[in-house]
């Protein structure tokens, strides 16, 4: 499987063989805060290079840090068409969804894409994204690279697992058909979200692109993901800050797929490794220690592929970061399977099987 | 105004253990020409084993999926419409599986609104959809003649719950039950189509306006026949014909739909 989702990812990667007509497209940035590089990162969306699109940001509250920021930037650039979009509205449990609302339902544009606020993208990001949208597709995601910018074990974690564990079980998942879709970057059109009830029908559930894919497929749409990553952008970032967004992604995992969910450790290095080198043990005489070196040198080899392929550099810290996010994985599992709580951005929410979110 | 035409009143989709999509079966109908056609998925028991293993595997509506579920069928309803002049319908199957075929039922509740769960006693599910607005039919009580565990509980109740349901399915997919039909129980035949393959079945024909009130009205009122629906019989040349443009002042669509299912009847 490692083997098998490193070759999945490689040959992911590569460029769109062609450009299409360009759709005038709506883009959609939900703010909370001041993420570290968020200028850099929203000016990245003022630069792009496209015919036709509009900037709508939105954030929930006045007193939001991010609306001077927003504001100089669209002084700043007054050749591109930006809004932005003051107050949240209620309509269910996801306080990102309702921070959204507003700016979706006045968007001009019929092509859709919400990116969020901690992505900083290359001027042919849209062209890019647009050109690999076809008739059948309903939603177009990407790949999330990371990138650290600020300090911290958890940018550290954070940016290993992006560019080796998640890249890979994302493509493996996503070649038997589960409708992956990553909320980083999701273009879709406004017309096909409707038949499904639109964003605000997500708003009750905690994983609103996982949804937003699942819905698509229901209606007999493809969800692709797109051949270019996203970059996020990793600022200062604690242990415990990457321990509960991973505790959160766990636990929508855990509400969407309950009967894959215990099934994850196998999928641990530590685990796999264990009884790959147990099991040589008994069969063939194999030195156990050995045999899990090896298992784990190859691992860490495949990995180092998908790092050069991120361009992150497999230096000794890279290399102790990724041994370390492996040893965490069981651990992490553990905390997951313990109860049905989120914590996302201040908010305490409980999720119900499905994701749905309680209410 | 009164129009003959076929109805198909349980059809799965991908939402539980179906083939097609929901736009699909709206396709597949309509192209065919029927009046109406039930999206019924299954509601499986939370409490059972099997439901639960079914919910997990996504084989079943559940809470979660269930609003997206209406959405696509209300959003569909006006494309079928506008589109086919199809009525499409939306409701559900309420499962109740065990190993033991006398403990096992299937329920339809046809017109609804809101989720229900399969738990409980069937005479409760029935009421709860006729509090919906709906209507309760008793699926497949008697051997369906599929490698399946059959779903007796109903049939063994039947005196019991005579009351409870507005109609028993006397056909369920290419199976009819004269036990059904002389029990002097109110019936109603029905595809019960999980794949394309099985469109060639039992179908409900009915002679009233293509409104989901007429045709619930004529399902309470017995109002309706029986007919096997077979594709690529004698009558394709006259649907050819009828399709041919300036054949009719009539709307054609209407009129093809219509004379080609009363041609099936006949047929059969």
């Amino acid at each position: 499987m490692v083997v098998w989702g490193t070759w999945l990812t490689l040959k992911h990667l590569k460029p769109p063989s062609e450009r299409v007509a360009l759709e005038p497209v709506s883009i959609l940035k939900p703010l909370k805060g001041l993420d570290y590089g968020l200028e850099t990162n929203l000016e990245s969306f003022f630069r792009l290079q496209y015919p036709k699109f509009e900037l709508l940001f939105s954030v929930a509250t006045e007193d939001d840090p991010a609306i001077a920021l927003v504001q100089k930037l669209m002084t700043k650039h007054p050749r591109v068409q930006a809004r932005l979009l003051v107050g949240e509205v209620l309509i269910g449990g996801n306080p990102k969804v309702n921070n959204l609302v507003r700016s979706y339902q006045s968007a001009k544009h019929d092509w859709i894409l919400i990116s969020d606020s901690n992505i900083r993208v290359a001027r042919d990001y849209l062209q890019a994204v647009v050109a690999e949208f076809t008739p059948d597709t309903g939603v177009i995601t990407a790949l999330v690279s990371g990138e650290t910018l600020g300090t911290g074990v958890g940018a550290a974690l954070e940016t290993t697992y992006l560019n080796t564990f998640y890249a890979r079980w994302t493509l493996i998942a996503s070649t038997f058909g589960a409708p992956v879709v990553i909320g980083k970057s999701m273009l879709l059109r406004k017309s096909e979200a409707s038949r499904f009830g639109g964003i605000e029908l997500l708003a009750r559930y905690l994983a609103e692109d996982y949804m937003a894919g699942h819905a698509m497929k229901l209606l007999g749409k493809k969800v692709k993901i797109m051949s270019e990553p996203v970059v996020q952008m990793i600022g200062n970032y604690s242990l415990k800050e990457f321990w509960m967004r991973h505790v959160r992604w766990g636990r929508i995992r855990k509400s969407q797929a309950p009967l894959t969910f215990p099934l994850e450790p196998l999928l641990s290095l530590w685990i796999s490794g264990f009884f790959m080198a147990h099991s040589l043990t008994v069969i063939a005489g194999f030195a156990f220690a050995k045999v899990l070196c090896s298992y784990v040198a190859f691992w860490f080899a495949c990995d180092v592929v998908l790092m050069l392929k991120f361009r992150q550099k497999p230096n000794f810290r890279n290399a102790a970061a990724w041994l370390a996010r492996e040893t965490l994985q069981l651990p992490l599992w553990i905390h997951v399977a313990q109860a049905n709580t989120v914590n996302w951005r201040g908010h305490k929410l409980r999720l119900k099987r499905g994701g749905l979110l309680e209410t | 105004m009164k129009r003959t035409f076929l109805a198909d009143l349980h059809v799965h989709s991908t939402f539980s253990d179906g083939q097609m999509t929901i736009p699909e079966i709206v396709d597949f109908y309509g192209k065919r020409g029927f009046g109406a056609v039930a999206v019924t998925d299954h509601i499986c028991e939370e409490k059972g084993v099997l439901g639960r293993a079914a919910s997990y595997l996504n084989l079943c509506l559940t809470p979660a999926t269930f609003p997206i579920y209406r959405e696509i069928l209300r959003t569909e309803a006006e494309r079928a419409w506008q589109t086919y002049g199809l009525v499409l319908i939306a409701g559900f199957e309420l499962s109740k599986n065990s190993l033991f075929n006398h403990r096992s039922a299937h329920v339809l509740g046809l017109g609804i609104k809101e989720f229900m769960t399969a738990d409980g006693d069937v005479r409760d599910l029935a009421r709860k959809i006729r509090e919906q607005g709906g209507l309760a039919i008793a699926a497949h009580p008697v051997a369906t003649g599929k490698f399946e565990p059959q779903t007796y509980h109903l049939w063994s109740r039947r005196e019991e719950l005579r009351e409870c349901f507005d109609a028993w399915e006397v056909a369920s997919g290419a199976k009819f039950s004269h036990e059904v039909q002389e029990s002097g129980l109110p019936l109603l035949a029905t595809g019960d189509l999980h794949r394309p393959s099985q469109i060639e079945s039992w179908k409900t024909v009915f002679s009233c306006e293509r409104t989901q009130a007429s045709i619930f009205e004529a399902v309470r009122n017995q109002d309706i026949t029986f007919t096997f629906y077979k594709e690529h019989t004698a009558d394709s040349q006259l649907r050819a014909w009828l399709r041919a443009p300036g054949a009719f002042d009539l709307d054609s669509r209407d009129f093809y739909g219509g004379l080609g299912n009363v041609a099936h009847a006949q047929t059969s």
